[in-house]
């Protein structure tokens, strides 16, 4: 043990106190941090901030003015997600192993983190008073301090110690995920918070007090963990039926189509439409795509594509603006499209069955989404958007990563694509959105943007970001992938043509995931900015995460006065905002690392 | 009976013109050699062959299909034609493994185990079944070539092309590609070889040709072709090389 520490200090000795110039640099840059960090939590703990403000509106925060009935809708958005994530951690479970020095060494490292912020926090800090004077007073007492110190110390000793006795074992580093996750929820049954209270004349009970966290909280997070556990379970159960993994792929991306209706909608269906015109558009365009498919590389047939392509694009055109329904002129756009892919994929029985499937999930989904989309909205709020908050922030970044990145890659294939056409157009899109500032966008989202859509057509305001978003962020991770294309040697394509790959596989299994690995870190920075661009839509009146913060609570003042508190808010947003990108850009690290295998 | 014929093959890049009316047969289980000066047009032609360039002119047919435009077509010549480039090509985040039987499951359609045995069997022939589950780029160059012809046996191909395999490899590697070349050739396969090494044309070549300038300069037996050549061209080109 000592010849360990001695090595350590040794090491440390020649990384950091190397020459002159380096030992300098290093204490002053030590100096300043130390400093840096005894500011912010002075700042933090002086008695004019109340961090209350914060803990007092995670409601707020979260949803907004989502009305609380229909709170159920969220919690079972949120458990449903839980539940399929907790089946595919099951399905794809991981043989990867953690050592328990890891665990271990995880858990020490933690407690220094803490030890080290006991020891710098400063005694007495000041603040500007109400009247302009600076005020000073004790903010952590000597017996708060040592109340910390000692179990973290003795908690810190315990985990360092532990690698000297010989307690080794693994464990499967999802099963970690679920311990991890474990901790806070079962916290949320012990800690007791400072809670605000008002007497009979409405007036805030001071001092706070300290109560259990509330049943509202706890119950539904607790049922969200076992059904996470107990899915785990049942994935791995699942793991040996054959087809499980595409089904699961394909209900991953129907869920957020699935949560959108839920939360957005109580959909008004109309049966006879449904059945009198809905279900007959249905069945005519799948029919189609179902002989398009079959018949593509009849030779016949194939003469006349082109003619057929041709014909099929300007019925779309006249459809476009004829009476027809909203569903039939989609559709009609829709196979034209698809008419285009179709030759290309389908040139074996195996494509012909992928290429069936694809229609008529396209096909459903569309239905869906026009007929529930359409209907009103069932769900009554005050002001022009359904819900704010974090979960507007995170539908932003979610829904926005989600339709933009293959949207993204099939503009970047598009602009590469020997066709002119579709060069021309994927080009255009690509140059338009990428030339008007993301603002303009949403500006036209919120004013324009219905005077583009067909009549009768209404999308709320958080749909029409959506759709924007997903544009301008396609835009840029098109982009993105075109450098990594570009990257691909010529001899790739050769060597994939040379043993008789399809073009589809070509792209699907030689070009895109080599494409794809070389620009992960340029994808991971534009999702990130996504992310964080998404607070911008305050400017047409949305309440993201942030503006929440900054605006809704900073001018609180019913049914407590946090008027003048959007400090401690702010201070709150910028770290829940950096846990997020911080793990993003964490993970992608990873990822990077496990594709870079091949790479000497 | 003839398995690769041409007429007359013509090709430009642009106003150039690379080749300019080829015409020849190879019979099956033919050893051909194809040599000449850099420029020549040599990889041009073995690529038209496989329709990775397109030919403009002339008749191409490869096991009685002739090449067009046909998709169809190219496709079934393509998965009985294999090939091996200069620069190996390996998919470089695949391990030699999937390399090896990617086209199989998806072209072929063949089950994964199914696959596996064949590719295994395939290495063991060209002497690296150790490397299995390496990626190419843990691999010398030799290995990477010759795992590059295994990715292209396992197609089960009739005929097999070579454009330079030897040209990007150290001398002490040329030698083991060479080899697996020399026993794939003594088992019967069709095969076109662009090459400069003449030791193994004299060796296993049942014909060897001169390419100058795009056009078919000489075709000869090995014997007739370094000791008696027909061309002016050919002895001014062997007596550069040799
Ligand atoms: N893609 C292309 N575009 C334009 N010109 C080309 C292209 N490919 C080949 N050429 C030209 O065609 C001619 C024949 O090229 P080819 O690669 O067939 O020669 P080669 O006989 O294989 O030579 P080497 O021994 O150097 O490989 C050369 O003059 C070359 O510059
Ligand atoms: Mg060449």
């Amino acid at each position: 043990m000592v010849d360990l520490i001695k090595k350590n200090a040794k090491s440390l000795q020649e990384s950091l106190f190397s020459s002159v110039g380096s030992a300098v640099l290093t204490i002053a840059t030590t100096y300043l941090v130390i400093n840096f960090f005894r500011g912010m939590l002075g700042f933090a703990l002086t008695s004019d901030k109340d961090w209350l403000a914060v803990l007092n509106n995670m409601q707020l925060y979260m949803v907004q003015a989502y009305p609380e009935e229909d709170f159920i809708r969220v919690w079972l958005s949120v458990g449903l997600t839980f539940v399929l994530a907790g089946l595919s951690i099951g399905i794809w479970r991981s043989d990867d192993r953690v050592k328990s020095s890891q665990v271990f060494n995880s858990f020490f490292k933690g407690g220094l983190g803490v030890l080290f912020f006991t020891i710098i926090a400063p005694t007495n800090a000041s603040f500007m008073g109400n009247d302009g004077s600076v005020i000073t007073e004790e903010v952590f007492s000597m017996d708060t301090r040592l109340g910390i110190l000692i179990p973290v110390a003795v908690f810190c000793v315990i985990f360092f110690s532990i690698r000297f006795i010989n307690v080794k074992f693994t464990v499967n580093s999802s099963d970690m995920v679920f311990f991890y996750l474990f901790i806070p929820v079962a916290l949320l049954w012990f800690v007791k918070l400072p809670t605000i209270q008002l007497d009979q004349n409405n007036e805030r009970i001071i001092p706070d007090p300290v109560m259990p966290i509330a049943d509202t909280t706890k119950i539904p997070w607790t049922v969200i963990f076992v059904s996470f556990l107990v899915s785990y379970f049942i994935g791995m159960y699942l793991k040996s039926i054959k087809s499980i993994k595409s089904i699961m792929s394909l209900s991953w991306f129907l869920l957020p189509l699935l949560i959108f209706s839920w939360i957005f909608k109580k959909p008004q269906i109309d049966m006879s439409v449904v059945l009198g015109s809905d279900l007959p558009i249905f069945g005519v365009f799948l029919l189609w795509g179902f002989l398009v498919i079959t018949f593509v590389n009849n030779s016949i047939f194939k003469k006349y594509y082109s003619t057929y392509l041709g014909v099929t694009f300007l019925l779309t055109l006249v459809g476009v603006f004829s009476g027809l329904p909203m569903l039939a002129k989609t559709c009609l756009l829709l196979i034209a499209l698809f008419s285009v892919v179709v030759p290309a994929v389908s040139t074996s029985s195996q494509g012909k069955r992928s290429l069936l499937i694809v229609w008529a999930v396209a096909l459903v989904t569309l239905t869906f989404l026009l007929r529930g989309g359409a209907s009103d909205t069932g769900i009554v709020v005050p002001g022009s958007s359904i819900f704010g908050g974090f979960s507007l922030t995170w539908l932003l970044a979610i829904f926005g990563t989600y339709v933009s990145f293959p949207l993204g890659v099939l503009l970047a294939l598009g602009r590469n694509s020997k066709l002119p056409i579709i060069r021309i157009v994927c080009t255009g899109i690509i140059e338009l959105t990428r030339s008007v500032p993301y603002i303009t966008w949403l500006f036209f989202a919120s004013v324009t943007l219905a005077v583009f859509l067909p009549a009768g057509v209404e999308f709320n305001l958080i749909v029409r970001v959506l759709m924007v978003t997903a544009f301008f962020s396609g835009a840029y991770f098109a982009e993105n992938i075109r450098g990594g294309l570009q990257s691909i040697p010529k001899g790739q394509y050769e060597a994939a043509d040379a043993i008789g790959m399809s073009p589809f596989q070509k792209i699907s299994l030689i070009i895109m995931p080599q494409a794809l690995r070389a620009v992960i870190p340029t994808l991971v920075s534009s999702a990130i900015t996504a992310f964080k661009d998404s607070s911008l839509v305050t400017i047409i009146g949305l309440f993201d995460f942030l503006t929440i913060g900054k605006t809704v609570i900073g001018n609180q003042s019913i049914p407590v006065n946090f008027v003048g508190h959007d400090r401690e808010n702010l201070i709150f947003v910028a770290i829940v905002y950096w846990i997020f990108t911080f793990t993003l850009s964490r993970r992608s690290m990873k990822v990077e690392k496990k594709l870079g295998l091949g790479e000497r | 009976m003839s398995i690769i014929q041409t007429k007359d093959v013509k090709k430009w890049f642009g106003d150039f013109q690379a080749l300019k009316g080829i015409t020849m047969d190879v019979a099956e289980g033919e050893v051909l050699v194809v040599c000449g000066p850099s420029g020549s047009g040599k990889s041009t032609f073995i690529r038209c062959i496989n329709r990775l360039e397109q030919h403009q002119e002339g008749q191409i047919i490869v096991d009685g299909i002739e090449l067009t435009n046909d998709l169809k077509n190219i496709e079934a010549i393509r998965s009985e034609v294999g090939m091996v480039f200069q620069s190996f090509n390996l998919f470089p985040h695949l391990t030699v493994m999937q390399n090896i039987t990617l086209a199989q499951i998806w072209v072929r359609k063949k089950n994964r185990a199914e696959s596996e045995e064949k590719a295994m069997e395939l290495l063991e022939r060209v002497g690296i079944p150790e490397q299995a589950q390496k990626f190419p780029g843990q691999l010398s160059g030799g290995q990477q070539q010759r795992v590059a012809i295994a990715r292209a046996l396992a197609m089960e191909p009739k005929i097999m092309l070579f454009d330079e395999p030897t040209s990007a490899l150290d001398p002490e590697m040329i030698k083991e590609v060479l080899d697996v070349m020399k026993e794939l050739a003594k088992s019967g396969m069709t095969m076109i070889v662009v090459t400069h090494e003449m030791g193994f044309a004299k060796e296993v070549a049942d014909r060897v040709m001169l390419f100058d300038e795009g056009m078919l300069v000489e075709e000869n037996t090995p014997e007739e072709f370094f000791n008696n050549p027909k061309s002016d061209r050919t002895k001014l080109f062997l007596s550069q090389i040799l």
